[in-house]
């Protein structure tokens, strides 16, 4: 006989224990637990008999993996957190007594923790980190736009921004932009870095207020955690693309709310010894070309807070001088030497390797509006289409309103798409000079833009031009299999129609018709049926004959027969087939009963909602047609 | 006492700083009087002794306490003024109860102890005892409230009780006597007795929340025993040398101190640097060493990427109708399919802000920390697959599928109809009372038969050299020849029911009754036999035949109603003593002795032949209806009124093999055809339905139990349906009798 099993000695009563007991064994309060929590990415987990894992009780709690919580007692964040709340009783003890030396002295050895190991662990390796910083750019992209208070401070913000900056300067720097959805809730981007679809929302430049059932702490946690990660990532990709991180903040532009524009993308040196010696060291910030004596020179301009402006002009100045070597800096990551051997390679096996196949389709639409020269009209929001075109290749310029730093005037000559959201508007006084490049320049609506890039081509400017009605704007996700689609839809639906009408003209005809012409449809008739129940090419030919003989022309009876054969498919032979399935549903156990059930259910949504929408847009389509009729 | 204080007077002067402790207050308690003083003289003397000890030692140390003492004489003597008129006080006391101590000082400690006279053990020692005449002790004098006197004293002569006056008594006695305010009841003598003067200081204090003691002095000056003037340890405990480290500066500290002041000096270390570092995080290539083997932690699920209703420009069939818009707003936000509406924009330029994007933000971070996450294979499979796929019904023919006909019976509720064993032949009977007998084909009513009471069950025998029925009325079982019969089979039906020369009658009489009409004056119009069951108010809820018709099972409804009566020998006994629950049904097993007993819940099976129970079976229904055991007898189905109906292999298990549930009502009959392998379920959702039921020999291979149709026809009339269903021997045919009073025949 074996030893007798206790009860709560095994299994799930030992492998999970309940949030308050993590709690307790942790010593710590329910917030700093959260806040382990949430740095850690410890979640609670379901087990498989609530009632087992509660020690006998059905009591709704949550469980966490007890090996989860054994894992978080030799915390360091846990100890820092304990010294901290030390450090806080003893600094509210000095300032209460009005030890004022004491509390600053406490104050400048106050305890702070650091997430670097919590990164590392939770992300062992960095394709992991990449994986997971959808949520992390989302909301350093929302805290971004948010106006601080006494909740969020000023430098948390300003780091925000500065992260979310990195962030688009990464992504227009290696083009990695791939789909763009303008939302009612924001914009959605979609890049590929590393391989991994980086998917996240930016929102609409509008105030936000943080709604009060809003748990600040909770997303300042978050956001905390999100802001090391995205360090780390940001710095790795900086620093493989060769770049410096972080990337030199211009103030003076950055007062001039010139966005993304203030950072400047440095070249870190001695990451790549091998680029080419002999030219001067070109770097495409901005769209703009900046050789190395003015990165220096910037450098020593930001170090000394001197005139931010005269670097400006200059790159400004150098940008057409260097238009030719365009190409230089696109692909001058570490990879240069990995690529050079792999070049011949394919060249003569047959067999690409991974890394030139992905590439090779994005070389085309990467570089999307490279020959274009883009103008902001003032009512566009520029900081989502100077990304959006700077991520293509594009040139982008806007009004001194919408903030510092445009690359040109707006009379430039190279400017070829203007784009803009305005309903149009007849000028009386407009000169010869802006007629001419009213004319000569393309005026597009914003959604143009997006759609271009959805669409990974240049589409017709026409359907986009200043006041006309938009094309609808579809998600580049794609959904579910079985949804609606609204592009094909319209062929099916169509038909569809078209059928339904044939049908309720032709059964009127019949009637009136049967009884005239009752013998000669007779034989007719019947090689219809035939024809119907003729389930092999040969029985369908005799038929044909047969109709022919009887003086039915082929279009007509090819028409009849295929509407026969429909009518008896959809008759007799499902109504059998549902019967004996109906039946058979009695012998499925219960468990697959209620699978069946569950999934028929599912399948009957979401056809019930294709159907929706498909009467939808017939009804719309129908009302069109009488409108224009009218 | 005077003598001793006059002493102590005399050599104040020279007392050491220790005897500066001041003289207690007057006391009440001579005791604690004696001990201060004692202490005093001794001390007093001890000193000198010391004093002159420490003048050859350190004689400087002996002038400056000395000129201590000089200072300190004047207040001494003021005190010592009070002390004594306190003690004058102290000493008028007479009324000490105790004996005086003597205060030497102890050969081992050297410090002055009392020590009082030994105590005589004679009666007269003990003072405190004297004046108290009554000796019963500390006992509740309630005792002695009945009697004249109030205890014994000492010679053990009753002490009488005093004389007490009433109240008026009382009250002149505190206004002639000046101390009645100041006495107090004895309980033990039963009369007041005055308080003495230190009892009344006692009160005095307590009442002024002083402390009892009187000799308690809360301002004592401090007494310093071990320390203050001349108790100065004078001589060193060790002679070693102070060393030198006690006052060189260290040498090793100091070169510490310099490293750490060098290390300053050239910026090594910053002397107010701030422990914290500053805001700004260090970022470097975390990921460059090498990953822990360990698997990383399983992402977090991505949110649903957008779809096309969240453009800010959809095609226009996205737009919500007012319709939907308004269902959208009326239902809680929590039940909404998605959390927004789907609104179209003319342009990018009208698009407002989102102004749930913040709270839509916080919900997902409180998915990522607070929801469990299970990891859950999605199913990629057609549903369809999930149907097991059967034989068609079509190649399991035949099987009834339409009603032939229909024989109606005025709209009164059927219950029971059997067929005849040669299956030419049906007997129905119905709540009125009627019995009708018709023929299956046609539905040729050949005969009826007019009772009493409901008809609660009828039952053709089924052996084939004879033919009759058991009609169920009531407290009575009717056996009714059909007309019509041939001459040899109905004087061999007679001879079996009415045999001329009836068998002897069971030796212990039986509580039912047989009464037959001889076969001479037997006709089909009347029972040729009836059995009178001990009453009961419900017809009989079941006859069933032994497959040899000798023996004849009946239920009822009345406790132990089952009945088993046999033909041959005209006797009745009841198998059961006793049975847990109420019995339901009863089925003879086809092959063996057998017997199946099925209760509220469970279905026993018993062998008859041994006596014993065989097993239970336990299908799981809350309420048996119906049962039927297949002809091989290995099988058996069970129908319950929970719309339950369980298969059991009863080789195989106690537990059902299967259990279906497809009819929409209670299952009200189930039965298994003796020939083909069909059986049939009736219910009260008016439908039949038709299995096809393969069972193979091998022990293997298990059952095919395959649905092949559902016989619609009957009405469900107050909420009952079909009550019964046959089958034709012989024919894959099917008799249903329901409640809206039609019984059918379906065909094949």
């Amino acid at each position: 006989m074996g030893r007798i099993k206790q009860r709560g000695k095994a299994g799930a009563a030992k492998a999970y224990v309940t949030r308050s007991a993590a709690v307790k064994k942790l010593q710590c309060s329910l917030a700093d637990f959260r806040r382990l929590c949430i740095l850690k990415g410890i979640f609670p987990r379901e087990p498989r008999n609530r009632k087992k894992a509660n020690k006998g009780s059905s009591a709704p709690t949550n469980f966490y993996y007890a090996k989860d919580i054994a894992y978080l007692a030799h915390e360091p964040v846990l100890r820092k957190l304990r010294e901290h709340k030390a450090f806080a009783k003893k600094l509210s003890r000095a300032l209460g007594r009005g030890e004022w030396s004491s509390a600053k002295s406490l104050e400048e050895n106050k305890p702070v923790y650091r997430l670097d190991h919590i990164i590392k662990e939770r992300y062992p390796t960095f394709v992991d980190a990449v994986r997971d910083i959808d949520d992390a750019l989302c909301m350093i992209f929302l805290f971004a736009s948010l106006p601080s208070d006494s909740k969020v401070s000023p430098s948390l913000i300003e780091n925000c921004a500065r992260l979310a900056a990195e962030w688009q300067l990464y992504v227009m720097h290696t083009h990695a932009l791939r789909k763009t959805f303008l939302s009612i809730k924001g914009v959605y981007y979609q890049a590929e870095v590393f391989d991994q679809t980086v998917t996240w929302l930016v929102p609409y430049q509008f105030t936000q207020t943080i709604p009060t059932d809003v748990d600040v702490r909770v997303m300042l946690t978050f956001l905390e955690l999100y802001q090391t990660l995205l360090g780390f990532v940001f710095f790795k990709i900086y620093t493989d693309a060769g770049l410096v991180y972080p990337p030199p903040l211009d103030t003076k532009k950055d007062e001039g709310a010139a966005g993304v524009g203030a950072f400047s993308l440095e070249e870190a040196k001695a990451a790549r010894p091998a680029a080419a010696p002999a030219k001067s060291k070109v770097v495409e910030v901005d769209g703009k070309r900046i050789s190395s004596k003015d990165v220096r020179q910037t450098i020593k301009s930001i170090a000394a807070s001197g005139s931010g402006d005269a670097d400006v002009e200059m790159s400004t100045a150098d940008a057409p001088a260097n238009e030719d070597d365009e190409e230089f800096v696109e692909d001058n990551t570490e990879e240069d030497p990995e690529d050079a051997p792999s070049a011949p390679a394919f060249t003569t096996a047959t067999l690409p390797t991974l890394k030139t196949l992905s590439t090779l389709p994005q070389s085309t639409s990467a570089k999307l509006f490279a020959p274009y020269t883009f103008w902001l009209s003032r009512e566009t929001s520029r900081p989502i289409f100077e990304f959006l075109v700077r991520a293509f290749g594009g040139r982008i310029g806007w009004p001194a309103s919408s903030g510092s730093g445009s690359p040109f005037d707006e009379d430039d000559e190279s400017i070829t798409h203007v784009i803009i959201d305005r309903p149009l508007v007849q000028r009386a006084n407009e000169t010869d000079a802006e007629k001419e490049r009213r004319r000569r320049r393309k005026h597009v609506q914003p959604q143009w833009v997006v759609d271009c890039i959805n669409a990974g081509r240049i589409l017709l400017e026409d359907l986009y031009a200043q006041g006309k009605t938009l094309p609808p704007h579809l998600s580049p996700f794609g959904e579910h299999a079985e949804a609606y689609d609204p592009t094909a839809g319209l062929t099916g639906a169509a038909e569809d129609e078209e059928m339904d009408e044939e049908v309720e003209g032709e059964d009127d005809a019949e009637v009136a018709a049967e009884d005239s012409e009752e013998e000669e449809a007779r034989p007719a008739k019947s090689a219809l049926k035939a024809a119907a129940t003729a389930e092999d090419a040969a029985a369908l030919r005799a038929a044909e004959l047969a109709a022919e003989a009887a003086g039915i022309d082929f279009g007509t009876f090819e028409k009849e027969a295929k509407k026969a054969q429909k009518k008896v498919k959809k008759g007799d032979a499902p109504q059998e087939e549902a019967g004996e399935q109906n039946m058979n549903k009695m012998m499925m156990s219960n468990k697959q009963r209620k699978l069946y059930e569950r999934m028929k259910y599912g399948q009957k949504k979401r056809a019930e909602e294709r159907q929706d929408l498909e009467q939808k847009k017939r009804s719309i389509e129908k009302e069109k047609k009488r409108r224009a009729k009218a | 006492m005077a003598a001793t204080d006059a002493k102590k007077l005399s050599k104040k002067r020279k007392v050491a700083p220790e005897e500066e402790a001041p003289v207690p207050a007057p006391s009440a308690f001579p005791q604690e009087v004696g001990l201060e003083m004692g202490s005093e003289d001794e001390d007093g003397d001890e000193d000198e002794a010391s004093d002159d000890g420490e003048v050859e030692d350190f004689p400087e140390i002996d002038a400056s306490s000395d000129t201590e003492d000089e200072g300190d004489d004047e207040d001494e003597l003021d005190d010592e003024e009070d002390e004594d008129e306190g003690e004058s006080d102290a000493s008028d006391d007479s009324l000490h109860v105790w004996p005086k101590p003597k205060t030497v000082i102890s050969d081992i400690t050297g410090q002055p102890i009392r020590v009082y006279p030994d105590i005589e053990p004679d009666y007269d020692s003990d003072s405190s005892t004297e004046d108290t005449p009554n000796r019963v002790g500390d006992i509740p004098m309630h005792w002695y409230d009945d009697l004249p006197h109030v205890g014994y004293d000492i010679n053990g002569k009753k002490v009488l009780r005093p004389a007490r006056g009433d109240e008026l008594d009382k009250f002149l006695k505190t206004v002639e006597d000046p101390e009645a305010w100041t006495s107090a009841f004895d309980k033990n003598m039963q009369s007041d007795k005055p308080l003495t003067s230190e009892e009344l200081d006692i009160i005095r204090r307590l009442q002024q929340n002083e402390n009892p003691d009187a000799n308690y002095d809360p301002y004592e000056p401090t007494v310093e025993w071990f320390t203050g003037k001349g108790k100065e340890e004078v001589m060193p405990l060790s002679a070693a040398p102070e060393p030198k480290r006690r006052w060189v500066p260290s040498k090793w500290e100091k070169q510490k101190v310099m490293k750490i002041v060098r290390a300053i000096r050239q910026g090594r270390i910053l002397p107010n640097k701030p422990k914290t570092a500053s805001g700004a995080p260090q970022f470097y290539a975390i990921w460059n060493e090498d990953p822990s083997t360990g698997p990383a932690p399983a992402p977090a699920p991505k949110p649903t990427l957008p779809g096309n209703s969240e453009s800010y420009n959809p095609p226009e069939e996205y737009v919500p109708t007012p319709e939907e818009r308004k269902k959208w707003e009326e239902t809680d936000p929590e039940d909404r399919e998605r959390e927004f509406l789907p609104q179209k924009y003319a342009a990018l330029r009208l698009v407002p802000a989102y102004d749930n994007f913040i709270k839509e933000r916080f919900s997902r971070q409180l998915d990522l920390y607070l929801a469990p996450r299970v990891q859950r294979v999605k199913l990629r499979i057609d549903p369809e697959s999930l149907i097991p796929k059967l034989p068609s019904p079509s190649s399991l023919r035949p099987f009834p599928v339409y009603r032939s006909l229909q024989v109606p019976h005025e709209e009164v509720r059927t219950r029971a109809i059997s067929v005849s064993p040669d299956g030419a032949w049906v007997v129905s009977g119905d709540e009125s009372g009627l019995v009708r007998l018709w023929e299956v084909l046609v539905g040729k009513e050949v005969k009826r038969w007019k009772f009493k009471g409901k008809v609660g069950a009828v039952e053709w025998c089924p052996r084939m050299d004879v033919s009759f029925f058991a009609v169920g009325i009531e407290d009575h079982i009717h056996f009714l020849i059909p007309p019509n019969l041939p001459g040899p089979i109905l004087t061999a039906t007679q001879n079996v029911l009415a045999p001329a020369t009836l068998p002897p009658p069971p030796a212990t009489a039986s509580p039912v009754k047989w009464n037959s009409v001889p076969a001479a004056q037997s006709s089909s119009d009347a029972p040729i036999l009836t059995l009178s069951l001990p009453s009961s108010p419900e017809p009989p809820k079941q006859l069933v035949w032994h497959r040899k018709g000798d023996y004849l099972a009946s239920v009822s409804e009345a406790q132990g109603g089952v009945w088993m009566h046999q033909i041959s020998r005209r006797h009745s006994q009841a198998p059961f003593k006793k049975v847990k629950g109420q019995v339901q049904l009863v089925l003879f097993h086809p092959t063996k002795p057998h017997f199946f007993v099925a209760t509220q819940r469970y279905v026993r099976m018993y062998n008859l032949a041994e006596q014993t129970l065989l097993k239970t079976l336990t299908p799981g229904i809350r309420w048996i209806s119906s049962m039927d055991v297949h002809p091989s007898g290995d099988h058996l189905i069970v129908g319950g009124y929970d719309r339950k109906l369980c298969w059991f292999d009863l080789e195989l298990s106690d537990k059902p093999y299967k259990i279906l549930r497809y009819h929409a009502r209670a299952l009200r009959s189930v039965a298994f055809h003796p020939t083909y392998p069909l059986f049939a379920s009736s219910s009260d959702d008016g439908s039949i339905q038709i299995f096809h039921a393969r069972v193979y020999n091998d022990l293997m291979t298990n059952p095919l139990i395959v649905p092949l149709k559902i016989l619609r026809g009957h009405g469900v009339r107050e909420g009952l349906g079909v009550f019964a269903v046959r089958w034709v021997p012989r024919q894959p045919w099917l008799v249903s009798a329901g409640a809206d009073g039609q019984v059918a025949v379906w065909c094949a």
